[in-house]
């Protein structure tokens, strides 16, 4: 595996964790690369023909696909594979934390450095966030197993980084990375004095933000106490300036116009319908005049062909992403126009991603992510 | 979420087992067989890491050479040995396929096994 940056709040394995994680990414990249790729010609050599024969023509939608699909022993292997290898991923690295919890703790309190933390205990989990574990990471980014927990944040700082197999770089701020670069290409002039960065979890891209736009006042929210004390600390550590509070991205306690971009980083595909509608309002409420909303987030269905569609769900189904499965037809331009955004200043752009071939567990294409952008 | 009052005697135990159903890719035995065997996977990936460790550090410190155990000879002795203990550990690993075999071999009813070659 290539190695994750270390910082003082990494949770470091001992030799067996280590080769524990190694394995398992190791595992996932040949799964990726090797296992996954297996399934288009399951699809086109027997599942489509057969298919064909008994209805007379071809699947018409993703549903048709995953019916017949789900059937099928590659797949079906594939599928128990990918599953495995995603709680094993936790189980690797819940080792490493749980054994450092306390050390962790104290660094966390002796640690210097710019930006702040305000936690909010009446802050409601949502029922999007709450009703599965995201990702089937063991208590999801929200629960407290001990007073000042930051378990969840660590867990996810090492859990992501082996569940993109290093595609989100070392510093694991790929998405970070690829948000602001696009921005700057498409803004290059813009001044922002304060952004805000919703649902941040451990605010990875938020801080690499921060060491980039130094002239600007970070902040971020987030519903999960432990992914955001894990985050200011993380933070310190690199060198970031960011104010985290803990705060439902449909309601803040920001005021009006008091922000120059509002962007999130994969958060709306975690929501439902509704909360996304009220995402969208509420950073219209927040954004002042000439500001920019960004949120990037993983493909809807549009243009996708109905076996690609039905591969894209997989997580949907089998890693506990239910909520995704809304976001893929929504209609964000109509939602956006609720908001009160110009239907003539929003716009769906396609950014690249920068994971390496052969390494993304959805595709055998290089996939872009799209970035749902209005400016008010 | 309800957070325990620390105590820094009790060790912290994290949660293990994400919330939300689990789905079934064949049945819910082949499942677990599977998880068993991949987990197993990991493992034995893990012990081979832990042996190269140990014999890269036992030549860096002088003990012996990577490249003896490659030319290791066995002695009779230890040839018997091995033999042994490799027997009843393949006996121990496959012991519910010998127990549908017994149970075949006993049903005595002219469906009896003949192993012969």
């Amino acid at each position: 595996m290539i190695p994750q940056n270390m910082h003082t709040m990494f949770a470091k394995p001992n030799h067996d964790e280590a080769s524990r994680q190694d394995f398992v990414n190791d595992f996932r990249v040949h799964l990726a690369a090797k296992v996954f790729p297996g399934a288009f010609p399951a699809y086109f050599n027997r599942v489509l023909p057969s298919f064909i024969k008994a209805q007379g023509r071809e699947p018409k939608d993703r549903h048709e696909v995953r019916k017949v699909m789900t059937k099928d022993s590659y797949y079906q292997l594939w599928s128990a594979m990918q599953r495995n290898s995603q709680e094993m991923i936790w189980d690797s690295v819940i080792d490493s934390v749980e054994r450092q919890l306390p050390d962790l703790l104290e660094k966390a309190k002796d640690l210097n450095g710019k930006g702040s933390l305000t936690l909010n205990p009446n802050v409601i989990v949502p029922k999007y966030h709450d009703a599965a574990d995201i990702h089937l990471q063991p208590g999801a980014y929200h629960t407290d197993s001990i007073t000042d927990d930051l378990a969840a944040g660590a867990v996810y700082d090492r859990g992501t980084y082996i569940y993109s197999m290093g595609g989100l770089g070392p510093a694991n701020d790929g998405l970070g990375r690829i948000l602001r670069e696009f921005f700057r290409k498409q803004f290059p002039d813009k001044k922002v004095e304060r952004a805000l960065d919703m649902g941040c979890t451990i605010g990875g891209s938020v801080t690499y933000w921060s060491t980039k736009e130094t002239g600007t006042e970070f902040h971020a929210i987030d519903v999960g106490a432990p992914c955001l004390r894990y985050g200011h600390a993380r933070a310190k550590a690199v060198g970031g300036n960011v104010n985290f509070s803990q705060q439902n991205a449909e309601k803040t306690n920001f005021p009006d116009a008091s922000f120059d971009i509002v962007t999130s980083h994969i958060l709306l595909h975690e929501t439902s319908v509704q909360a996304i509608q009220s995402i969208f309002n509420e950073c219209y409420r927040l954004l002042k005049p000439g500001g920019v909303m960004m949120h990037l987030d993983l493909p809807q269905v549009f243009g996708q062909n109905p076996l690609e569609g039905f591969l894209w769900e997989w997580e949907i189904y089998n890693n506990n992403e239910h909520f995704y499965g809304q976001l893929r037809e929504l209609d964000l331009a109509e939602v956006a126009k609720k908001a009160g955004f110009d239907p003539a200043k929003f716009k769906i752009h396609q950014v690249a991603s920068s994971w390496e071939d052969g390494q993304t567990p959805y595709s055998n294409e290089n996939f872009t992510f799209p970035v749902y952008v209005a400016v008010k | 979420m309800a957070a325990e009052k620390k105590d820094d005697k009790k060790p912290v135990k994290l949660p293990r087992t994400a919330k939300g159903k689990k789905p079934i890719y064949f049945d819910s035995t082949t499942d677990k067989l599977l998880s068993m065997v991949l987990t197993l996977m990991g493992e034995l990936s893990v012990m081979r890491d832990r042996l190269d460790t140990v014999e890269r550090l036992a030549e860096k410190k002088g003990v012996f050479k990577i490249g003896d155990v490659e030319n290791y000879e066995l002695s009779e002795e230890v040839n018997k040995i091995r033999t042994e203990r490799r027997a009843a550990y393949i006996a121990r690993v496959l012991k519910s396929v010998q127990d549908e075999l017994d149970a075949l071999q006993q049903q005595g009813d002219g469906m009896n096994v003949d192993l012969a070659p």
